[in-house]
């Protein structure tokens, strides 16, 4: 039988010594965060390719002595940063994939201008992604390219993919992406089509303000961000704990404004009529059927993911038509999937085991 | 060490994490209904067609002082953006034929590429 430990005098002044020593801790650093502004992310090198408006393509600095022949073009989804997959060195997705031999693009976006707001769908499906393969192919010299989609990325990519199924997409691997909306439950609800009146809300705002949508997603876990507050507080004496949190922090309140005619075929198309899962989509009059899909396709989904919940994504790989293709769920949240010290671990080796035998 | 059921720096966090489990659980569920949807959409209607009523009202209030309103703006932005993106693409034009009539294979200036042969390592190697 154990003893007791709970009178363990020796054990109870070492507990007391350390917590004065973190309390002290946390006035000295409390007063460094605010006078510090954080790490800087997205810092590994790279060129500009293309800039139009909202859209920027970047090609990264080789950091391998020899890269495979296949390059890799990230889409990121609309509504947040690129530097999600570029947080610091050693923490950088990007500079993982391009340390073991990818030569990597990625699209990324800016927050659409107000005179930006009639993009449409059509927009980042038929010109935004095959403008950014064009110049890809055009960069490389190499004719394939294996695209990857995080979240809604993910869904830009299937578009693409099920138009343009001839070519000249080689791979695709999506992250977190959802296809059956009605799966989203609370999106679902805030944007009941009794409700919500979309067209009110972007004929009067033009683009879909980033406040609402960061709101959206608070609104999933409410009291999560407060509780979050008090966590950074209990650990703001331990450094590596106060990094990952302003990184993590940051990305997710850095929310961009959805173009206005997109959003409403978002909301539309995606949310009321679930036309994807439904195979009634259609972009620019082009039928978007995920069978029309053929190319290998791994689809990586998180455990606890709150913003795409399981049920949402897990259609994916039965209703795409490639005969190659695999579902790994990992253990993680919608962002902690793909970024720190869990992706590192799970998600990262796994994507380069399954690309990198794809890409020669 | 105190074992850590008594310590109290752990019981804190673990009460704040089971908090806001719950918290976030409870409000899962009422923001389910559709009276939440309801209500939220009202208010989010009612604040989107004040802000609409505001600009038509800021919109002549401009034309008034003979300053441009927000839209005009937006239409001489609209027209910028045209010519930008029409400067690109002679940009990128200018660039290919440059690159094809000066530059040696391989390239003047840039950062030379490396080869694209790399295969990946044979199944069960650790790299």
């Amino acid at each position: 039988m154990n003893a007791p430990t709970g009178f363990d005098f020796a054990s109870i002044s070492e507990r007391v010594q350390t917590e004065v020593q973190r309390a002290i801790q946390r006035s000295i650093k409390g007063v460094e965060y605010f006078s510090t502004s954080g790490p800087t992310l997205g810092s590994t090198p790279k060129d500009v390719l293309h800039s139009r408006g909202t859209m920027n393509l970047y090609h990264y600095r080789s950091q391998a002595s020899e890269v495979y022949r296949v390059p890799v073009l990230i889409v990121m989804a609309t509504t947040n940063r690129g530097y999600i997959l570029d947080m610091v060195p050693g923490m950088s997705f990007i500079e993982f994939m391009l340390k073991r031999g990818y030569d990597v693009y990625m699209l990324d976006w800016t927050a659409p201008k107000p005179e930006e707001k009639s993009l449409r769908m059509e927009d980042y499906v038929l010109d935004f992604i095959p403008d950014s393969i064009r110049r890809v192919q055009q960069d490389s010299g190499e004719k394939e390219v294996s695209v990857i989609g995080y979240c809604f990325g993910g869904v830009l990519s299937l578009l693409y993919g099920s138009i343009f199924h001839d070519g000249p997409m080689k791979n695709l691997i999506c992250f977190t992406t959802p296809i059956d909306f009605r799966e989203m439950k609370l999106f679902s609800n805030f944007s009941d089509r009794r409700y919500f009146d979309v067209d009110r809300l972007i004929d009067s705002t033009g683009n879909m303000p980033p406040e609402l949508i960061l709101q959206s997603f608070d609104m999933l876990r409410p009291a999560s961000r407060a509780a979050g507050q008090i966590q950074l507080w209990d650990n703001i004496w331990n450094d590596e704990f106060v990094k990952s949190y302003r990184m993590f922090d940051r990305w997710a309140s850095d929310i961009l404004p959805l173009a206005g005619e997109y959003f409403r075929t978002i909301t539309k198309d995606l949310m009321w009529d679930n036309k994807l899962y439904n195979d009634t989509m259609t972009v620019g009059g082009h039928e978007a059927k995920l069978e029309n899909i053929k190319v290998p396709l791994l689809h990586a989904v998180a455990e606890h993911d709150h913003i795409v919940p399981y049920d949402a994504a897990k259609h994916l790989i039965t209703k795409i038509g490639s005969e190659d293709k695999e579902e790994v769920m990992l253990k993680g949240g919608h962002v902690s999937l793909v970024a720190g010290a869990n992706a590192i671990k799970r998600l990262w080796p796994k994507l380069d085991t399954w690309l990198g035998k794809r890409s020669t | 060490m105190a074992d850590k059921g008594n310590d109290p720096a752990v019981i804190w966090q673990t009460m704040i994490g089971e908090m806001e489990k719950g918290f976030n659980s409870f409000a899962n569920q009422a923001m389910a209904s559709p009276e939440f949807s309801k209500i939220m959409n009202q208010a989010g209607g009612a604040a989107a067609g004040a802000q609409k009523q505001f600009g038509e009202m800021m919109e002549k209030y401009l034309l008034s002082m003979n300053l441009p309103s927000r839209a005009q703006l937006v239409g001489m932005a609209e027209r910028i953006q045209a010519i930008e993106g029409q400067l690109n693409e002679i940009k990128s034009l200018l660039q290919q034929v440059h690159h094809n009539s000066l530059a040696p294979e391989g390239g003047y200036g840039m950062t030379p590429r490396p080869p694209r042969t790399r295969q990946p390592p044979p199944e069960g190697e650790k790299k």
